[in-house]
């Protein structure tokens, strides 16, 4: 009596066998597939869980220290006791509270291993408040010569508690020993212009007598939650104007939280970037593996049909092993994840200024576990359900056909894929670290030698003298100012004729070019679409103006508008400042002359040069070190998949060796058979790819970086570079499979023809 | 006593290529095959002797007729349904083999064991036994195919085919790659389990293996052109070795 198959429905356990011996039978292919989904897994991972806790870390560290939302600082010779009850009154306040502070134009003296110049606001850590809680990491001895300093020192400068820090101020040098760090969410790093000293009451109280024109009243506020910021900052200072009020700084809770999460926010979007190119790759991987794959055994699955295995058996057998090896290597990749994330977010605060411990996180597991293994599992099924379709009888007598073109198709998408992400890495590496200008211009403005705010009515006679030096190139009316529209507040760059900008800003239509026009932001681009009209308003009225293009700013959000000075004057105002850009003249002595020469017409000056290499500093070396992280990666993942490749292209041509070798072919004709298989696909889809990267890339790095706010890319897209890449990665193509090759030599012509 | 048909083919179709070159194989092929035979097909090289088999066991549907298999009209069932079929009642011997490369022999048995039965230790069970009938000694059992010679790779598939005890065990070209000592201890398996009462269906056009039958069909023209009944293998029967010879020079081999 036949068997009876008595227990349908348990085709799971059935197939177990068979996918148990699919993974034993090439778990070296697994393994790489497994590394690099698991690499997959650690980048994703790594991302989604600094995009999730960063922010929420950041807010509510900040809420934890009841930091003010705006922060405004006069000189304290101009304080006095009415403007506190002023403030107070303005609409969308809840708090004001009164700090005194110390506000130089210092150098930090071997500030990593460089002398920095930083706008520094030192304050008394004795002093009582409710707004901006000073928590020290230790509270050491305090004297005269103790000073706390922000993690963002720490961080970035290389100072350390028990070391010593020494802060020039004109002439004098100030020099502390660090007794800790300090966490602040306002003035805790550089990104706002301004970085915070803390002083115990002694060592306060000394500086404060030697730099007495320099102590301020800091006026900080809590607002309601639907207060805008902007409009309210807009109040204090139109307050403190009416007054006769120097304001010498001003800061909010969002220009804060954005600059100091900025690079977190730009490297997020670039490991999510890089995880999804990986995956892509490891898709195809997949995909050229499975079908692979399926033309080595089709005799074999023939006989598996003819043994009574069901199409549905055997396609879980060709797809389980791959989504198997997608699970377990996520689970792994984002376990993984945690003991780099500590350091990521280290990595992080250098910039960002405060640091946090990264916490298991469900939500991103979750994520990384799914979405990989379903895209896994989707394309595997794809690639293998073509099985469903073979006649067991043509299977065996492999009448399927081979695919050999597909295989090609496969490859060379594999190529492109593994190209796409050694150009961008190398690309972001080329304008992170040789081009550095292209960085920082994709994530600023103008970028002038100095800028000088001009006294009242001086502008036309400081830019006569200007226009008359030969170190100065160009002169431009240039100035930032607050403005607002039907939905809120926005940055307004004002200029005299931004045709003359050096750093064209609009990455769509124009900027406007006379008093009637406007180029808004990137984040009202949606909202109003070239030639419609948009109402601005600032404190001396409202005017129409018609939108010319869109302009690209990390600034306040995209929330940021162009206006021609003459248009800028229909609302009441007026640019103070002008830009100077020099020829090659020293930024620093220019300044020096200027101030001493035309002190009635120039009423403070910004050394922008100094600001913007400092910038770089601070930008540059971390993206930098991220930028020369994944080329790293991008390096490993094409050994990783070319290994993948070559390794299956040679295993399944073995037999055919064996008679090539037979008839008296020698080893390195194999190995040169072998590499001329599929080099020429490879080669060509690498130039292919290099010379496509011209347009890829760009639309690449614009996407990435409009995520936030620099809706135009300045990055370089060197030919030479791609070329030399797409070289690169052909030269390592071929190395690796003359390596692959090599045991070819060693393995006898009958071992070769009975595999 | 009147035999048992266990296959009946009727009004066989099936054709290769395009509708520009077409190649009938066969046109209105009719054909019985009885339950606890040997059947033997034999016909020249081309004449669709293995296209026949492969119809008969469900591995390849005709292109029009019926195959009533116990009862059951196989060209009426789809893919998966086929598959349970095959596992059911059949069992299949091939040319080159084919056991599942880097398995053991015993894995390669027992894949194929565990479509029918939950218990694993009564498949290996089976497969001990069946092992010994075919004379793989134990220290075979855990090599992979490429560790042994052809005739015990050849031995193991026949056990691997009939692990599921299959109503037919259909072979083709069983000895076709084999040398003549391993060849014929893969046919003295397949007489013994003759012997044990198996229904076989071989294609051959080897006259040492068609030999083994005990009933031999050709193929000529696209039918059945010709029948022998020889009744069971007997390795000295002149008589039965003769009426064998006469026959197939009849059919013009």
């Amino acid at each position: 009596m036949p068997a009876r198959d008595g227990h349908g429905g348990a085709g799971v356990n059935k197939t177990k066998m068979l996918v148990l011996h699919n993974l034993r039978k090439a778990k070296g292919q697994y393994i790489s597939f497994g590394l690099i989904i698991c690499l997959t897994a650690l980048i994703m991972n790594i991302a989604l869980v600094l995009a999730f806790q960063t922010f929420d870390a950041y807010d509510s560290r900040f809420l934890e220290l009841h930091t003010a939302d705006i922060n405004v600082m006069i000189p304290q010779l101009q304080d006095d006791s009415e403007i506190i009850a002023g403030i107070e009154k303005i609409d969308g306040i809840l708090i004001a509270e009164r700090h005194n502070g110390i506000f130089v134009s210092a150098t930090v003296r071997e500030f990593a291993d460089s002398d920095f110049d930083m706008n520094t606001v030192f304050y008394n850590i004795d002093e009582a408040r409710s707004l901006n809680r000073i928590v020290l990491s230790e509270y050491l001895e305090l004297d005269e010569n103790t000073a706390y300093i922000p993690v963002f020192m720490k961080e970035l400068g290389g100072f350390a508690q028990g070391g010593s820090i020494t802060y020039s101020v004109g002439d004098a040098d100030y020099t502390y020993e660090i007794g800790g760090l300090v966490s602040e969410m306002q003035y805790g790093n550089y990104g706002t212009g301004l970085i915070g000293g803390y002083l115990p009451t002694a060592a306060y109280e000394k500086l404060a007598e030697e730099q007495r024109e320099h102590v301020v009243t800091e006026y900080s506020v809590r607002t309601d939650d639907n207060a805008d910021l902007l409009q309210v900052k807009k109040d204090i200072t139109k307050l403190l104007n009416e007054k006769g009020i120097a304001v010498l700084n001003i800061n909010d809770r969002a220009a804060a939280r954005q600059t100091r999460t900025m690079v977190c926010t730009l490297l997020i979007i670039i490991f999510l970037a890089l995880a999804a190119i990986i995956l892509a790759v490891s898709i195809f991987l997949s995909s050229f593996r499975i079908r692979s794959t399926i033309e080595d055994e089709l005799a074999q699955m023939g006989v598996l049909k003819a043994v009574g295995y069901t199409n549905k058996m055997i396609l879980r057998s060709a797809v389980l092993p791959y989504t198997l090896t997608g699970l377990v290597s996520t689970v792994l990749g984002a376990a993984l994840s945690y003991a780099v994330l500590p350091d990521a977010a280290a990595i992080l605060a250098i910039q960002s200024g405060f640091l946090y411990t990264p916490v298991f996180d469900i939500a991103a597991l979750l994520m990384v576990v799914i979405a990989p293994v379903s895209v896994i599992f989707i394309f595997s099924y794809l690639s293998a359900r073509k099985i469903q379709k073979l006649e067991p009888i043509d299977a065996i007598r492999g009448n399927a056909g081979k695919g050999n073109a597909g295989q090609s198709i496969l490859l060379s998408a594999l190529s492109i894929g593994i190209m796409v992400l050694l150009s961008f890495a190398g690309t972001f590496l080329y304008n992170v670290s040789v081009k550095p200008e292209n960085f920082m211009d994709t994530l600023s403005e103008e970028s002038p030698s100095v800028i000088f705010t001009v006294q009242a009515d001086g502008m036309s006679e400081l830019k006569e003298f200007l226009q008359g030096d030969s170190r100065v190139k160009l002169v431009l009316e240039y100035s930032t100012a607050a403005v607002s529209y039907a939905d809120g507040s926005l940055t307004a760059f004002v200029c005299e004729d931004f045709g003359k900008v050096t750093n064209d800003i609009c990455y769509e239509g124009r900027s406007p070019g006379d008093e009637k026009e406007i180029a808004v932001g990137n984040a009202l681009a949606d909202q109003y679409p070239l030639g419609s009209r948009i109402e601005i308003t600032a404190s001396d009225g409202s005017a129409d103006y018609t939108v010319t293009g869109y302009i690209q700013s990390v600034n306040n959000g995209g929330r940021v508008c162009q206006l021609t000075r003459e248009g800028y004057g229909r609302i009441g105002g007026n640019t103070g400042t002008v830009n100077v850009y020099l020829q090659d003249a020293a930024a620093e002595r220019f300044i020096t002359e200027y101030e001493a020469g035309h002190s009635e017409l120039i009423a403070a000056s910004v050394n922008y040069e100094k600001l913007s290499e400092n910038g770089q500093k601070l930008y540059a070396g971390i993206v930098s070190a991220v930028a020369a992280v994944l080329f790293l990666i991008s390096v490993l993942m094409v050994l990783l998949v070319l290994y993948v490749i070559i390794h299956s292209m040679i295993s399944r041509r073995r037999q055919e060796f064996g008679i090539y070798k037979a008839v008296g072919y020698t080893s390195g004709q194999l190995t040169i058979m072998t590499v001329k298989r599929f080099m020429p696909v490879v080669a060509l889809s690498a130039l292919f790819s290099a010379i496509a990267g011209i347009w890829y890339l760009p639309a690449i790095n614009q996407t990435i970086f409009s995520q936030i706010g620099a809706a135009k890319n300045h990055f370089e897209i060197s030919v030479w570079i791609l070329l030399v890449t797409a070289g690169i990665f052909t030269a390592t193509a071929f190395l690796i499979s003359v390596l692959l090759a090599a045991p070819i030599k060693k393995i006898s012509v009958y071992s070769l023809l009975k595999d | 006593m009147e035999k048992q048909t266990i296959i009946s083919a009727r009004h066989l179709k099936k054709s290769f290529g395009t509708k520009e070159n077409i190649q009938t194989i066969y046109s209105d092929l009719n054909l019985d095959i009885y339950k606890g035979d040997f059947t033997v097909i034999m016909g020249s090289s081309g004449a669709g002797k293995s296209t026949l088999m492969y119809s008969l066991s469900g591995m390849d549907q005709p292109d029009g007729g019926r195959i009533d298999f116990d009862g059951t009209d196989i060209t009426k069932l789809n893919s998966d349904r086929l598959a349970v079929f095959r596992r059911r009642q059949c069992g299949f011997v091939f040319q080159q083999i084919y056991l599942i490369d880097k398995m053991s022999l015993m894995d390669n048995v027992i894949t194929a064991g565990v479509l029918t039965s939950r218990n694993r230790e009564d498949i290996k069970n089976r497969a001990r036994q069946l092992f010994s009938l075919v004379n793989i000694p134990e220290n075979t059992w855990k090599k992979t195919s490429s560790q042994i010679s052809g005739g015990e790779a050849q031995r193991a598939g026949i056990v691997r085919a009939v692990i599921n005890q299959p109503n037919v065990l259909f072979a083709d070209e069983p000895t076709g790659a084999l040398n003549s000592a391993n060849g014929t201890a893969v046919l003295d398996v397949f007489s013994s389990l003759h012997g044990k009462g198996q229904s076989i269906v071989m294609v051959t056009h080897d006259k040492k293996s068609a030999l083994r039958g005990s009933r031999i069909l050709y193929i000529k023209d696209g039918k059945i052109f010709g029948e022998c009944k020889l009744g069971k293998y007997e390795p000295d029967n002149a008589e039965r070795t003769e009426t064998f010879e006469k026959f197939i020079g009849e059919m013009g081999w």
